[in-house]
């Protein structure tokens, strides 16, 4: 037996439609705080490294993923990296177009074996290739509040 | 196995120590919008609430009149029948005196409780009902079986929802 009745025009089919608030803080832990307190203060990017599994880790961790060694060792690697791989992005996450295509790229610190996700810019995307040497640039310090953002993208050296 | 272990203790921090921002955190709020089918039946309760009037549906083998309205009976397993107008009426099944808001959050001094109740509705089957608020009760004058009417929003207020019916008050 089938259904008896069917919705025949669009008008009378309607839906709910509704917003789910869920909205959260996220604390950076040990490691993460000094990590953006680095950022922060001194404009300097750090991480933490192993000595047993020569392994620096960037971001930093408060434990080592290979021998679970607590690691305390934290170390100024520089502002300069290496393009792993990278994106060219035409559309906000909304799906509407972007005026400029932006790029992201996973950016391998120069001597770590860490990396961070964050944006290219001064440089066209045609021209963005992978192993390109770039470096940090960070906002001016009285702008800066301990985030990601604090550094505004990395640019060709 | 390792014997070094290592009692790795958390730092616990207090609403105050974000706030104060000892703590440097990240917020956001993700844009979680969704959209739900109401189906054939639901559509129809809804419309029919903006009128203000309550909808059901029966079933013509076992003679429920089911509400809110349903396209299938769950029992006969077979489409349901007519369309069968109920009364804004009924009776209490169950109900809760709440102390908390909906996302946990105390109520504040002199705030009134909410009474979530169950309400058997008049003209339907026994034991069909449908949840809602109670409201110009005392928490401790409730009672199971009391009798309680629909109290509706003003028609241009309304906007086919179940929230059309602001509460239900002791008849």
């Amino acid at each position: 037996m089938g259904i008896t009745e069917k919705i025949t025009k669009n008008i009378d089919m309607t839906s709910w439609k509704d917003k789910i608030p869920v909205d959260y803080i996220y604390t950076a832990g040990i490691a993460g705080e000094r990590f953006f307190r680095e950022i922060k203060d001194n404009a300097r990017i750090v991480g933490t490294k192993c000595e047993k599994c020569e392994v620096t880790y960037v971001p930093p961790k408060i434990y080592c993923e290979r021998c679970f060694e607590r690691l305390e060792n934290y170390i100024d690697v520089g502002t300069k990296g290496t393009v792993h791989t990278f994106t060219i992005c035409y559309e906000n996450v909304d799906g509407t177009k972007k005026e400029e295509p932006t790029i992201i790229a996973m950016v391998k610190i120069d001597g770590t074996d860490g990396g961070l996700i964050h944006w290219l810019d001064e440089v066209h995307p045609k021209e963005v290739k992978i192993g390109m040497s770039v470096e940090a640039v960070f906002k001016a310090k009285e702008e800066r509040e301990g985030s990601i953002l604090d550094i505004k993208y990395f640019k060709p050296v | 196995m390792n014997n070094k272990k290592i009692d790795f203790k958390g730092i616990a921090l207090k609403s105050s120590d974000i706030k104060e921002k000892k703590v440097l955190t990240t917020s956001w709020k993700p844009n979680l919008q969704y959209a739900w089918d109401n189906g054939v039946a639901i559509s129809r309760y809804f419309k029919e609430l903006k009128n203000g009037k309550i909808i059901a549906k029966k079933c013509n083998k076992c003679g429920r009149i089911m509400i809110p309205p349903r396209m299938f009976c769950e029992l006969c397993f077979r489409p349901t029948d007519e369309w069968v107008y109920v009364k804004d009426t009924g009776v209490i099944n169950t109900f809760s005196i709440s102390y908390v808001h909906w996302d946990a959050s105390r109520i504040k001094e002199g705030e009134k409780p909410f009474i979530p109740a169950v309400i058997e509705i008049d003209g339907a089957s026994e034991g069909m009902g449908i949840l809602h608020v109670l409201g110009e009760v005392d928490p401790e004058d409730v009672k199971s079986g009391m009798r309680v009417k629909a109290v509706w929003k003003l028609p241009e207020e309304r906007i086919g929802a179940i929230t059309d019916i602001k509460y239900f008050k002791p008849e």
